[in-house]
């Protein structure tokens, strides 16, 4: 069976939608049952749940495609379902506060603060589960590993409160929005490909100037994801060129300064900070 | 009729998400080795699938066409995690009249079993009177094509046969049920390969859950960071790829580098997409495809009799057919060798091994912080070793086939690595550096 099966077809499933009838493949069926089998099924279904999907599922295959699909230089799987998910996730539906106790990372504990869950979030470079929440006292907007979470409960708030503080969180995230342009040096647009799937896991445009043959990439992204992008930008190496955004450049600069001082080679600007977590 | 391809699709979606924005409509068509013609053609198609499957695609009437349906493809991380390239996968082309019978006979046969000539009459009633009327093979046909891909099942075993829609998975689930499932499948859809199948079960998840929610509950409380979202395109080869290595079949397709020739480079034409006359036609044993975390590409590694082991990046794939089987012994021989050849690679590098040996420099954090530089080197140093602690730095060594695919990982943290050995690495990583600084100096 292909992807491509008349039965995906967006007619149809427009069609179907409409009258409420929900076509469920063989392939589905058997994708869902290979992931049933990780063991992170048990996080995210109650015993009865997870019985009665297998049972429902006993009729189908599970490929087993460990020797056929291989996956390289990712990070280590850290989690993939966290226990604490089914009861955030409800919360954040049903527009609920919360009550959070939660240790942050020198380790000291915040015990019963309140705030607004906001989103859950997963980063596959990190593997694994943030709760993205805005703290009522100090007000501050929150990153909280899930595993760093002792306990959490809900307290009822009222819909409009709720929005407003989903408004809230929305007009900081904007805020904190940075822009910066990399140039590919164009040497190396022969590698224009690589170049743009390394950046392809940000917001992003690019401009082509036919008369230079140059590419330039423009990022969006939040100010705590900077070095995040200067990761990728170090990844890239003599690619890429920060053109638009002072601080990356300066950081750039900086650690251009430092590494070659690892080496022995000193230079102007050789005290600049290391680098920083991402 | 020939069988659909959508390689073209294929390669325009990925073009448009790598390059959004990049070209005008000539300079897209120039690249994909399509006529302007093609080009508006093939965007009409897959923005009316795409507006059709979400209602915000629909665009910003008059803008330029073709940096439409770019800006849709930009996405915007914390608005929403609906895999943005999924559309390409319902554009399978259907007549209308062939729409209109499958889902009527869906309709029929949703909660309730029905023989194939009942099905017929009903059908005939069913549809508009000026349509023309399907007579019972065409039916006959529908139910086979339906039960094969599994949405519908035989629910007797005499004759004649009795059919209906085969959605145990939803009916027999409560909703609070529905919704765990819905969001466990958004989760390994997201988080695990394959994925396409996932997403398209998540989209029939969803639509069941729609038809009881109201305001809030329709939040997505998931959001995905770091994804590379044309990814989900090479699952379209997938596949039948992996029906080929279960099958022990070799497969024969049209290759196009995604890497440039030199002598094409200087004529001053976009490396990206080069189509026309440049494809390979390639024969090879498929053995196994492989995903790379750092780019989100994908890899085909199979053998090939006058080159031995051969790779292939999945996005350079294009008709694509299966061929013979071969016996099983020469498909186990050349699994193993081709283990062996890439036990050590970083990628897929086969080259040969080398020791690699780099000096990690701790940060200067407060003692109680997480050592952030240590914790990324044990998290993604695939089977590299950390051989020597002490209190300002480690040491970590890896064999790896070849320096080279290791090298943008090492760069990529910056002054806190040192390269130690190969000397020749460590000679490329000073100059490199030096590089990088003239490209930061004040003018």
């Amino acid at each position: 069976m292909s992807l491509f099966e008349k039965i995906f077809n967006y007619g149809i499933l427009s069609r179907l939608q409409e009258n409420g009838i929900v076509p469920v493949t063989t392939h589905e069926r058997s994708w869902l049952k290979t992931m049933l089998q990780h063991p992170t099924a048990a996080d995210a279904f109650t015993p009865d749940t997870l019985k009665k999907l297998r049972l429902l599922l006993s009729g189908s295959d599970a490929p087993q495609l460990s020797g056929m699909l291989q996956e390289k230089a990712g990070s280590m799987e850290k989690q993939v379902y966290h226990p604490f998910i089914r009861q955030l996730r409800s919360l954040i539906r049903s527009g609920q506060g919360i009550r959070i106790s939660y240790r942050i990372k020198d380790g000291s504990l915040h015990e019963e603060q309140r705030g607004y869950p906001y989103k859950l979030e997963y980063s596959m470079v990190k593997r694994e589960w943030y709760l993205l929440w805005y703290r009522f006292r100090p007000r501050s907007f929150m990153a909280t590993k899930l595993d760093n979470i002792i306990s959490v409960s809900g307290i009822p708030l009222e819909a409009e409160q709720a929005e407003t503080y989903a408004a809230t969180v929305r007009k900081l995230l904007d805020s904190r929005r940075r822009q910066a342009v990399i140039e590919v040096v164009p040497e190396f647009n022969n590698e224009l490909s690589r170049i743009l799937y390394a950046f392809s896991c940000f917001d992003k445009s690019v401009a082509y100037e036919e008369s230079s043959d140059t590419y330039q990439i423009r990022i969006s992204y939040l100010a705590d994801e900077s070095e995040y992008v200067l990761l990728k930008i170090r990844f890239l190496g003599k690619r890429v060129r920060v053109v638009q955004n002072t601080h990356l450049q300066t950081r750039m600069r900086e650690t251009a300064a430092k590494a070659l001082a690892r080496y022995g080679i000193t230079g102007p600007d050789a005290d600049a900070d290391t680098e920083q977590s991402v | 009729m020939a069988k659909e391809s959508f390689d073209k699709e294929i390669q325009f979606l990925r073009m448009l998400a790598l390059t959004t924005g990049a070209y005008s409509r000539q300079q897209f068509a120039e690249r994909l080795g399509i006529s302007v013609h093609t080009f508006d053609k093939t965007l009409r198609k897959l923005k009316e699938i795409a507006s059709s499957v979400h209602d915000s695609a629909a665009g910003t009437p008059g803008e330029d066409p073709d940096r439409e349906l770019g800006g849709m493809l930009r996405y915007n991380h914390y608005e929403t995690s609906d895999p943005m390239l999924m559309f390409l996968f319902r554009a399978k082309s259907l007549k209308e009249t062939e729409i209109d019978r499958l889902s009527l006979l869906l309709g029929e046969l949703n909660g309730r079993s029905m023989t194939a000539a009942e099905l017929l009459d009903s059908c005939c009633s069913g549809l508009p009177a000026d349509a023309a009327m399907p007579d019972e093979k065409t039916i006959r046909s529908d139910l086979k094509y339906l039960e094969e891909v599994g949405v519908i099942r035989k629910v007797n075993s005499g004759r004649p046969a009795r059919y209906q829609l085969h959605d145990d998975l939803i009916r027999e689930l409560s909703a609070e049920e529905l919704q765990e499932l819905y969001d466990y499948v958004d989760c390994m859809a997201n988080t695990q390969l394959p994925s396409v199948q996932g997403y398209l079960l998540r989209d029939s998840l969803k639509s069941v859950l729609k038809q009881h929610q109201t305001g809030r509950d329709a939040t997505e409380p998931f959001l995905y960071k770091y994804h590379y979202h044309s990814r989900i395109l090479d699952e379209a080869h997938l596949y039948p790829l992996f029906g080929a290595i279960a099958e022990r079949r070799t497969v024969s397709f049209i290759y196009f580098s995604p890497k440039s020739r030199r002598s094409y480079a200087s004529r001053n034409t976009n490396p990206l997409f080069e189509r026309k006359a440049k494809g390979l036609s390639e024969r090879i044993l498929p053995l196994r495809v492989v995903y790379d975390h750092q780019y989100g590409r994908w890899y085909l590694l199979g053998h090939n009799t006058r080159q031995g082991i051969m790779i292939f990046r999945m996005e350079g794939l294009t008709d694509l057919v299966l061929g013979e089987p071969v016996e099983e012994e020469r498909f186990s021989k050349h699994l193993a060798e081709l283990e062996a050849a890439t036990a050590n690679s970083w990628l897929v590098d086969t080259g040969r091994q080398v020791l690699v040996k780099a000096r990690f420099y701790n940060p200067e954090v407060p003692p109680n912080q997480p050592n952030f530089v240590k914790e990324r080197v044990q998290q993604q140093g695939q089977w590299g070793v950390i051989t020597e602690e002490g209190e300002d730095s480690f040491l970590y060594e890896i064999t790896v086939n070849g320096p080279y695919e290791i090298k943008p990982w090492l760069r990529s943290f910056g002054s806190s690595c040192e390269v130690l050995e190969p000397a020749q690495l460590r000679r490329e990583f000073i100059a490199e550096w030096k590089e990088i600084q003239r490209g930061y100096e004040p003018v």
